[in-house]
């Protein structure tokens, strides 16, 4: 650790994580009213992925864990999700809303949710194992 | 001097905890979402209101059910109901629907189905074969909606348990045609 650098306490990433959680179980609440828990599944899975991909490598670039980590999966799960939202406004799917993190074209991948997760776990591996990288020597293991 | 705040690093262990946590957690999740899912939903979840038109083999031409209908010119809603529901879903359907579309409604048993003057008997699935619709997790008679356009091809089908419940869904279908 640097001269003059102070450690953060943990109430504060406990603060984002209550955050993200509510955000997301406030996500989630929005599908279960039009019956689609399925495809919270499939964007949370692929935002998450994408957002840890992101993070690993900011993590090993700047050689220290990414800020508020809980956020980023949450930002790019509600970029996934906007043709969702789009939807419930009354405009249907296009092809072309797979910009949005393959919004269609996920759905359909052989294994559905199960091989999402799979990723998302893959990605969650990498992030985590970066973060344990670029731990300060004197950091107890 | 204003310090610079830093994250502490959490141990190994701590990580493993993480991943393991995330691992439990979300299998977990998943599992019972599966077994939230009805007798009549698609087994296969991806293949449900997917909400877009032309999905797969799509578009198909649309077979004649009853009464004419479809009929080219104006697009046709065709819903598959089960006898038990057959009197709520029609009513609701005719109401929320019916000035949007012309509507055909196909019941796998007799039943009544007031504001929906096109009722067609389809106690073997014939029909609901013809127009592609899947079967349910319970293997009975589909239930769902096909939406044709007003050149008589089905755009969109799906199976959807409570069609009138998910009326503006059907209506945003039709916008899209």
């Amino acid at each position: 650790m640097t001269a003059g650098a102070r450690v953060r306490g943990p109430w504060r990433l406990c603060g984002w994580c209550a955050f993200a959680i509510a955000v997301e179980v406030g996500l989630y609440a929005s599908y279960r009213g039009h019956d689609a828990r399925f495809h919270w599944f499939t964007h949370a899975f692929v935002g998450s992925a994408a957002a840890l991909t992101v993070m690993t490598v900011v993590t090993l670039v700047r050689r220290r864990p990414v800020p508020r980590p809980l956020l980023w999966p949450m930002v790019t799960h509600v970029f996934a999700m906007i043709p969702d939202l789009v939807f419930s406004g009354g405009y249907a799917h296009r092809r072309w809303m797979d910009v949005f993190l393959g919004h269609i074209s996920v759905h359909f991948v052989p294994g559905r949710n199960t091989t999402w997760l799979v990723v998302f776990l893959i990605a969650l591996a990498f992030y985590l194992a970066a973060i344990d990288r670029v731990r300060p020597p004197e950091v107890a293991r | 001097m204003k310090q610079r705040r830093v994250a502490p690093v959490p141990s190994r262990r701590a990580l493993a905890v993480v991943w393991l946590a995330a691992t439990i957690g979300f299998v977990g999740l998943l599992f019972v979402a599966r077994r939230l899912e009805g007798p009549r939903d698609d087994p296969d979840q991806a293949e449900q209101r997917v909400g877009f038109l032309d999905e797969g083999m799509l578009p198909i031409a649309a077979p004649v059910i009853t009464a004419g209908l479809p009929a080219a010119g104006r697009a046709t809603v065709v819903v598959f109901l089960r006898p038990a529901d057959a009197a709520d879903e029609c009513t609701a359907m005719s109401r929320q629907v019916g000035s949007a579309a012309a509507l055909v409604a196909v019941l796998s048993g007799p039943a009544p189905c007031p504001g929906i003057p096109a009722v067609h008997l389809d106690p073997e699935g014939r029909t609901a074969a013809a127009y592609g619709m899947r079967a349910p997790v319970d293997r009975g008679p589909s239930v769902g909606y096909a939406v044709v356009d007003s050149e008589t091809r089905v755009r969109y089908r799906t199976l959807d348990p409570h069609p009138a419940a998910n009326s503006r869904e059907v209506l945003t279908i039709l916008r899209a045609l």
